[in-house]
């Protein structure tokens, strides 16, 4: 079994895990679509439903 | 959604295809060594393969065909929108804002919708006004080696999960295993593994095992009983699934024409504390431009949805459902808008680059 301050350690990572998917994952794929896109749309074609 | 399934296609790593496994390669002392285990394995396998065994297809997608067509995961009220834009077609790339309003059940909700998908990686992200994430994620090794990761990020305490699975599909059987919250420090979690094996060309037999550790001095085992039977032609599917305390859920698909998909459901609850049943009959009608479906329970619960499409990129949907034992009845009104930012030259000049090479 790990010690204690071990298992603190990775309790602390999952939660800053957690956070950083919760906040980055749309982010990502955005960011990932964006980029890797076939003719590059433009952002603001990206973000609004109307243009 | 018809918007998010039609996207999925190019993909294709949920299909099921045949692997062929080749020879291995060892020092000499030790092909000598192992010679008889594998001269044993190499007959097996070649008896198996000239048994020609379809692949039975995943646990996963075993009603698939009578969910498709009952109208119970189709089922809304109230109005809703969804709007999606196509950014890009190889990689696929959309985008997808979708308002509901005025339901009885749940609240007015915005929910932005990212996907993105090429051969073998598949990546999918939803956000509600609330703040509550969702995303997929799905990588293809091979053809018939798929990993998957589902998660759930919320404010809300308790709401948060992930899920594990991977996906695997042999010549004739499909195994998939997954892990659902699983901690990497007390090993706590769900786990679910299943297995489906094809017995003859049209029957096919699995087995579905849900191991729950909730916490560290509680556990619990429980497996489930697959049946798979495929008509000569494909065109009638039949499925039972037999769980723990007394539970049995039957299917029965078929495919009448072209145009018109029947299913049938039963679900039976014979536990010492609760006797209960439920039969589901259901119709869906493919037509031209439009998608009508219609179901019967034995609830009392009559409801039909029509799923009209004016033009390839709009669509129009009404759905309505009557329960007669409560008195009761929902109705539904909603849009889908699909639009692109390439023009259609564009479009024209993917096309030829859209499918999996």
């Amino acid at each position: 079994m790990p010690s204690e301050e071990t298992k603190e350690r990775i309790i602390k990572a999952i939660d800053l895990g957690r956070t950083v998917l919760h906040y980055g994952w749309i982010p990502f794929i955005i960011y990932v679509g964006y980029t890797r896109s076939n003719p590059q749309p433009s952002l603001i074609k990206l973000i609004s439903p109307l243009a | 959604m018809a918007s998010s399934s039609s996207l999925s296609t190019p993909v294709s790593i949920d299909s099921p295809s045949i692997a062929k496994s080749s020879g291995s390669y060892m020092p000499a002392f030790l092909t000598t060594a192992v010679s008889p285990f594998t001269s044993v394995y190499n007959r097996i396998s070649q008896w198996r393969t000239e048994l020609d065994l379809p692949n039975p297809g995943t646990v996963e997608n075993l009603q698939k065909e009578v969910k498709n067509t009952h109208l119970t995961n189709f089922m809304f009220d109230g109005a809703r929108a969804d709007l999606t834009k196509g950014l890009s077609i190889n990689p696929a790339f959309q985008v997808t804002h979708s308002f509901q309003l005025a339901s009885q059940t749940s609240s007015p909700s915005y929910n932005f919708g990212a996907v993105f998908a090429n051969e073998n990686l598949f990546m999918q992200g939803g956000v509600d006004h609330d703040g509550n994430v969702n995303a997929r994620f799905n990588q293809g090794w091979s053809q018939t080696n798929v990993s998957k990761i589902q998660a759930q990020f919320s404010q809300t305490v308790g709401h948060n999960m992930i899920q594990l699975e991977q996906d695997y599909q042999g010549q004739d059987y499909s195994a998939n295993l997954k892990a659902v919250n699983p901690s990497p420090l007390d090993l706590t979690g769900i786990y679910i593994g299943n297995y489906l094996q094809s017995v003859t060309k049209n029957l096919s037999l699995g087995v579905e095992t849900l191991y729950q550790r909730p916490t560290l001095d509680v556990s619990e085992l429980s497996t489930s009983y697959l049946l798979k039977y495929v008509g000569r032609e494909k065109d009638w599917i039949a499925t039972a699934q037999i769980q723990p305390l007394g539970i049995l859920q039957t299917t029965y698909w078929q495919k009448l024409s072209e145009k018109l998909e029947v299913a049938a459901e039963l679900q039976v609850v014979a536990a010492p504390t609760r006797r209960d049943a439920v039969a589901t009959l259901g119709a869906r009608y493919d037509l031209r431009m439009a998608t009508f479906r219609a179901q019967l329970d034995s609830t009392g619960k009559v409801s039909a949805l029509l799923e009209q499409r004016f033009a390839p990129a709009f669509a129009f949907l009404v759905s309505g459902e009557i329960d007669h034992f409560k008195n009761s009845a929902k109705v539904g009104v909603g849009v889908m808008i699909e639009s692109s930012t390439l023009t259609p030259e564009e479009m024209g000049m993917q096309q030829p680059y859209a499918g999996p090479a």
